[in-house]
């Protein structure tokens, strides 16, 4: 293995990390706001987890699902 | 599976260590061995010059000084030829700084003396009017740590290869031979010296950290 | 619903790092006067032989702000809001609380040590990472266990979804655990050669690559130390105190990931110009102007959540303190950005606009939000309202004009001494000798070393305000919702 093979390997591994990670976080943009829109997924809510953060506030999404807020509330 | 990330803290960790460990891979590996490469002529310090640096750590000097010219006629012009890579090489830590409070010091070694470092480290003021650097009497005081600076030019010969007693470079062998020769290179040092105590303090054995600062900052070039 | 009725927060640790976060935001910043004043009057270096000379001192102010008051703080938020935002009290677990309290004292001993060794010239040089080898593996042992601490809470939480200030945080422990594991490698000397100063240590990396590792670590110490875990506890404490719902919790997670990806690369900033190679120089160049985005993501994000609610501001001073946070944050990482460009840090490197940079991104945003995050949680910590509003409000009127001196005069510092290295006369000579460029600095270092002061007493007024709401302000029966409680 030369140096310029290694530098190539650097090179095309770059590129293609850079690609993989850009298109990545245009999926996650694409997920994020098409499951708000859809409804399967209200990630607004998540603040609540700052807001009512008493031990004993209705959690908004349990460890077991009979805990969720969502369930319990919403739909 | 972005929702199963989010509630998942070990491969969330995971994916969040990947996407920060990145940059640093791609950015510092690839030059690593090339940037590592002294240039021709550049030598490892020797135990005094080493001493001497530890002196220049110990006090913080690289928190006013820079040890780094960049390439603008401007710092040229004040400071001497820009600095090239491969004169570090031997630099553990780089001292480049990050603030230039006092001037660069990168190539101190062309253009001040023996006796103006020593006036100018005893009282910075009557050298340079309007100067802000403290004074450095102790260094006059406290005595070189050559042990230390042995330990040090030992460590990277054996476990970074810094090619000591190599022809043209300097020597370096056994603790009493390192001091010895040390003794020899300090000795032309205390030769251009004005101060008494110093030079008595040499006469008994006894190398002041002023002797073994200067010897690195003659160095500097 | 779990009938958990007789469970409580537990916020034994948050207050002892809270004590911690005051006395060492004293120390640091009481030595960062010191060595502002040294700067205009160089007579007061010369009180304690080598003791008290600057460069002795510079890393005891810069460590310990950074890995004292800030880490502190740090720590105080997340033994608070970790608790809080997964639903579950350290109370529930012996192990955990053991674990939070022997973190503490640890720390308390570090940083005792790495104070005494630095002062003693005990040093590596490196910024930021001065500590020698000894300290470093206190620290490694410190961060480990709160790295114990983050994940054996989310390991026994009641709320499965990680709030985003979660992620932050954890965020924080991976980031700076990787970059001071790698820019700390050294070798111990005296283990190789068996003779000499035991504490001193030789760097694994040599010139070049070792500023780059050291600059990839000191930009990005900045990031998950003074960034990141300061925006976890802005998306906790600005929301929780203002009662408003962040603005868009979709744009908070965008901005984490974006900060996360792009924040890493800019470091070769710090060196451009130098000898490492070129392109990293550009590519850093290039990341930091990046690096606005998701900076702003976040800041803009945050504004947004006071939406309709302006009145708050006039009202609440910890809103005050907040907003004002994430406006200083947003200067700093647009004024960043700017000296990356190469044109510009030819002028702008070497000089006092980098400290004013700095300062403007802590002063203003790292300790307006551990301050403001600090008040926020003394009434629910010690169940009593604070004790002073008039003094909270005069706190933040007088750290804010200390402020404005400080990156004024920086500003205009730095980019005069820029000028002037550079000027040459008409003949092509340069115009003037280097003490020209250090006299001239005078008046605005004075102006700089009054504003650090006022920032100072400000923290005093904090300390004693924290202190009277602790022992003798008015106990409050139930725990507020939202806004703070204050006298």
């Amino acid at each position: 293995m030369d140096m310029e093979f290694i530098r190539n390997l650097q090179g095309w591994g770059y590129v293609s990390m850079i690609f993989f990670l850009t298109i990545g976080f245009y999926i996650y943009i694409y997920y994020l706001y098409k499951s708000q829109k859809g409804g399967k997924k209200d990630y607004e809510k998540y603040s609540d987890m700052a807001l009512n953060d008493d031990i004993d506030d209705t959690l908004v999404e349990g460890k077991h699902p009979q805990e969720n807020k969502k369930d319990n509330e919403e739909r | 599976m972005f929702h199963w990330l989010e509630k998942n803290p070990f491969f969330f960790a995971v994916g969040v260590f990947l996407v920060i460990a990145y940059a640093g891979i791609v950015t510092i590996l690839p030059d690593f061995m090339e940037s590592a490469r002294p240039l021709k002529g550049t030598k490892p310090y020797t135990v005094l010059q080493l001493a001497g640096r530890q002196v220049y750590i110990r006090n913080g000097c690289n928190t006013c000084h820079s040890q780094l010219i960049r390439p603008f006629k401007s710092e040229t012009d004040r400071y001497g030829k820009y600095s090239l890579s491969g004169e570090y090489a031997y630099d553990r830590p780089f001292l480049w700084g990050s603030r230039r409070i006092g001037p660069d010091l990168h190539r101190v070694g062309n253009y001040r003396t023996t006796d103006w470092h020593e006036n100018h480290m005893l009282n910075p003021q009557a050298v340079v009017p309007g100067s802000i650097m403290p004074k450095y009497g102790f260094m006059f005081k406290k005595s070189a740590d050559l042990k230390t600076a042995y330990a040090e030019a030992y460590t990277v010969k054996k476990v970074f290869d810094v090619p000591y007693n190599q022809p043209g470079m300097p020597k370096l062998g056994t603790y009493d031979q390192a001091k010895k020769a040390a003794f020899i290179q300090a000795g032309k040092i205390v030769a251009g010296m004005k101060n008494q105590g110093v030079k008595d303090a040499y006469k008994n054995g006894d190398i002041k950290e002023i002797v073994a600062l200067i010897a690195y900052l003659n160095g500097l070039k | 619903m779990q009938s958990s009725n007789a469970i409580n927060y537990d916020y034994t640790v948050a207050k002892y790092f809270t004590v911690s976060a005051i006395v060492l935001g004293i120390v640091g910043m009481s030595v960062g006067v010191i060595i502002a004043f040294q700067l205009a009057f160089p007579e007061l270096n010369n009180f304690f032989g080598e003791y008290g000379t600057f460069g002795r001192l510079r890393p005891i102010h810069t460590d310990g702000v950074a890995f004292g008051f800030t880490v502190s703080g740090i720590m105080a938020t997340w033994y608070y809001i970790g608790q809080r935002v997964l639903k579950v009290s350290m109370a529930e677990s012996k192990f955990l609380m053991f674990i939070g309290k022997l973190q503490f004292w640890l720390y308390i001993i570090v940083v005792a040590v790495a104070v005494v060794s630095l002062l003693m010239g005990e040093t590596s040089s490196k910024e930021y990472a001065e500590f020698e080898w000894p300290v470093d593996i206190g620290i490694v042992i410190v961060w480990v266990l709160w790295g114990v601490s983050i994940f054996g809470l989310i390991g026994i939480r009641r709320e499965k979804v990680l709030y985003i200030s979660v992620w932050y945080y954890i965020a924080t422990f991976l980031g700076v655990a990787m970059l001071y594991v790698f820019n700390n490698m050294e070798v111990p000397t005296y283990f190789v050669s068996g003779m000499g100063d035991w504490f001193h240590s030789v760097s694994m990396y040599a010139g070049s690559n070792d500023a780059m590792v050291q600059w990839w670590y000191g930009h990005n110490a900045v990031a998950f130390v003074f960034t990141v875990p300061i925006i976890a506890m802005i998306y906790y404490f600005l929301p929780k105190e203002s009662g408003q719902p962040i603005f868009s919790y979709k744009l908070s997670l965008l901005s984490f990931w974006g900060l996360m990806f792009v924040y890493l690369w800019a470091g070769g900033h710090h060196l451009l110009y130098s000898t490492v190679p070129d392109w990293v120089q550009t590519m850093a160049s290039i990341f930091s102007i990046i690096l606005i985005l998701p900076s702003w993501g976040s800041a803009i994000n945050i504004l947004l959540t006071m939406k309709g609610e302006w009145g708050q501001l006039k009202d609440n001073p910890l809103i005050k303190f907040y907003v004002l946070a994430s406006t200083f944050y947003m200067l700093s990482t647009l004024e960043g950005p700017i000296q990356a460009i190469k044109s510009v840090n030819a002028l702008a490197h070497f000089t006092d606009w980098i400290p004013g940079h700095v300062h403007d991104g802590t002063l203003g945003w790292v300790g307006f939000m551990i301050i403001g995050g600090i008040f926020h949680m003394a009434p629910r910590m010690f169940k009593r309202e604070i004790f002073s509003k008039k003094l909270v409000e005069a706190q933040f009127w007088l750290q804010t004009t200390g402020i404005v001196m400080y990156f004024t005069s920086m500003w205009i510092a730095g980019i005069t001494q820029g000028m002037m290295w550079r000027a040459t006369d008409q003949y092509g000579n340069l115009a003037y000798s280097f003490i020209d460029t250090v006299e001239v600095l005078h008046p605005y270092w004075t102006l700089r070393a009054v504003g650090g002061s006022f920032y100072l007493i400000g923290v005093f007024m904090w300390a004693y305000n924290i202190y009277k709401t602790a022992t003798s302000s008015k106990a409050i029966e139930k725990e507020p919702q939202y806004a703070s409680p204050m006298a």
